[in-house]
């Protein structure tokens, strides 16, 4: 099946600084992708390029389209929040389904004003006077409701606390969330979506680290770790990073099987596929090193 | 690299991956318009309140307005023996009576230009509004045609309305010997005739100040703060700078023929002197029925304006396609 999104050898520069630099990457139909970097890493610039907000050098296709030059036919396909807090703050709730209503040929008004009865926003009140939370749950709302094919979400639950955040990703996953869409999002709180995502992409400064199916890391990945004793002998192993947690060292290994390893690893320490943002700190740092 | 392909083959085209759009859903470009349109009167309300207001205030002068005998408008009272006389005053002041509500018009019309495409990107709401399938193109103009023709047809309408109720009130106060009856005089074909010759200057206005309003609408595209001072100060400066270095006040001679005195030629045969307190007062349905309407359509400046003004907005949409929000 053709990508959602698919690069090749994207490039954006900001004067003389470099936000992405040749970037290949593909994602398929389907997918929930966690797009995940430190801060200035490029993400935010990368999502600008799908949308067709930027100019960029090389080549991208969103959905089989050019964001540059067709942008008004794929937003009929493109979902995004680029952030908490930009819906303007005098638009009233009933305007905002108003205009979407008006503007989107593929809005289901009868679905967010059904998803907005569950939450406390009334349709009379305006933006600002809304809470932080109840200002994304409005945005969600509105995405929902949208029949789109990629939703682009960037940074979607910052500043929000734990709750909001918890119901907002149920919400997509529970009600949006189908084998007919795609999803792409970063967030900084990886922990929360680890096991929301089907697959990780990694970009560091503005070069794409790591490409993944999350299904696919157990076979890619391992963490070994170890007592302090057993450290040396495990580092003849080759690890790619290492770090020290409490008293014992958490080794990192690329591209060697569980089956693999622990027939030469056996009884040195545990074995395990790491967390998603145990692998992000160690590729991080194994880079920056 | 990066030249927008504009003919892709159809190889390219996405069949597989985008929904196809029904031709239920598809959208029309009047009913795009139409909602963006609305969602300027919902951001900026001065849009329309003002308006009401002013038109609104206008009415309530027909009351405290006294008229001595001997005096009205420097005119002797013997001036207004006659019908005609009459007739004139009544169509003057119909005209001046909706004079503020387009002055006022002005003003909140610009300070809109100024912030419509500005304000977008200060409060980061721009990126609401393009993850909406709706073109930059289409907004720019929208925001343009509240501007110069929404907004407007609005005024000349509330106008309409209020000088008809400001001559109610003043029948009515003739009736009941509160106003000399020098004042009155409705006669509803002048009445007709100063409306019609009202909409075909609103029409002039709006071509002729189409460009300054582009300008403005560029400038808050483009101007990262300051939108104010970024639409003013350049003006100032190279007037300033044409005098200092050159001697010459061509900058200065433009702008004032732009904003003010070009109008006027375009409009009428000669410059309009007030006539009146000698005896004649200018009727504005003479006027109507003198004046060369193609003559405006016909002046070169006019036209020159509009393909400034169209250079403009194309600026001003190209800007707004891709300025990022930071």
């Amino acid at each position: 099946m053709t990508a959602v999104i698919e690069a090749r050898g994207l490039k954006k520069s900001y004067g003389s600084t470099t936000a992405v630099d040749s970037v290949s990457f593909a994602i398929q139909p389907g997918r929930i992708v966690g797009l995940i970097g430190p801060n200035g890493a490029g993400k935010t610039t990368l999502f600008k390029a799908i949308l067709g907000l930027t100019q960029f050098d090389g080549e991208l296709r969103v959905l089989g389209r050019d964001p540059r030059s067709e942008r008004n036919e794929l937003m009929q396909d493109v979902c995004f929040i680029a952030d908490v807090a930009v819906l303007p703050r005098w638009l009233r709730v009933s305007q905002a389904l108003d205009f979407v209503g008006g503007v989107h040929p593929r809005f289901d008004r009868s679905r967010a004003a059904d998803f907005l009865a569950k939450t406390d926003i009334k349709m009379s009140s305006r933006v600002r006077e809304l809470s932080k939370g109840m200002i994304t749950q409005l945005h969600l709302a509105l995405i929902l409701a949208i029949d789109a094919r990629l939703l682009v979400l960037d940074e979607p639950t910052l500043g929000l606390d734990l709750l909001f955040r918890r119901q907002f990703y149920d919400t997509l996953l529970n009600d949006y969330f189908d084998k007919q869409r795609t999803i792409v999002l970063t967030t900084h709180q990886v922990e929360e979506i680890e096991n929301l995502l089907t697959d990780v992409i990694f970009i560091n400064r503005g070069h794409v680290v790591m490409e993944s199916a999350v299904d696919a890391l157990p076979e890619r990945y391992l963490q070994l770790t170890v007592n302090a004793e057993n450290a040396a002998q495990a580092r003849q192993l080759g690890p790619f990073y290492e770090r020290e947690v409490f008293g014992r060292v958490a080794m990192f290994f690329e591209g060697r099987t569980a089956a693999e390893l622990s027939s030469i690893a056996n009884g040195l320490g545990e074995m395990r596929t790491p967390s998603v943002a145990d692998l992000f700190v160690a590729k991080m740092q194994a880079r920056g090193s | 690299m990066s030249t927008p392909d504009t003919n892709l083959p159809s190889a390219d085209t996405p069949v597989e991956v985008a929904l196809p759009v029904s031709a239920a859903a598809r959208q029309s470009t009047l009913k795009t318009m139409l909602v963006l349109i609305r969602r300027e009167f919902w951001e900026h309300r001065a849009l329309w309140i003002t308006p009401l207001i002013v038109g609104g205030l206008l009415v309530l002068t027909a009351f405290p307005i006294h008229l001595g005998n001997d005096v009205v408008f420097g005119a002797h009272p013997a001036d207004f023996a006659s019908a005609e006389n009459r007739l004139g005053l009544f169509t003057l002041i119909l005209w001046g009576q909706s004079l503020p509500q387009y002055l006022v018009m002005v003003i909140v019309v610009s300070f809109y230009l100024l912030d419509c495409l500005y304000l977008e990107r200060k409060d980061r709401s721009i990126l609401f509004w393009k993850s909406m399938p709706v073109s930059d193109a289409h907004t720019v103009i929208s925001k343009l045609l509240v501007a110069v023709v929404v907004v407007p047809l609005g005024v000349y309408l509330t106008a309409m309305v209020s000088g008809v109720l400001f001559q109610a009130i003043w029948t009515a106060r003739t009736a009941f010997g509160s106003l000399p009856h020098i004042t009155v005089g409705w006669d509803t074909l002048a009445w007709l005739k100063v409306q019609a010759l009202m909409f075909y200057g609103l029409i002039v206005s709006m071509l002729w100040y189409a460009p300054m309003a582009a300008f403005l609408l560029l400038v808050s595209a483009w101007a990262r703060k300051n939108v104010f001072l970024w639409a003013t100060l350049p003006p100032v400066i190279a007037i300033i700078v044409e005098r200092a270095a050159f001697g010459t006040r061509y900058t200065a001679d433009l702008l004032k023929y732009r904003s003010w005195t070009g109008i006027w030629d375009a409009l009428l045969e000669q410059p309009i002197t007030p006539e009146m307190g000698h005896g004649r007062v200018v009727s504005l349905a003479d006027l109507f029925d003198n004046i060369p309407m193609s003559k405006a359509f016909l002046n070169v400046d006019l036209w020159l304006g509009l393909v400034v003004a169209a250079l403009l907005v194309f600026a001003a949409i190209r800007i707004r396609r891709y300025r990022d929000d930071t």
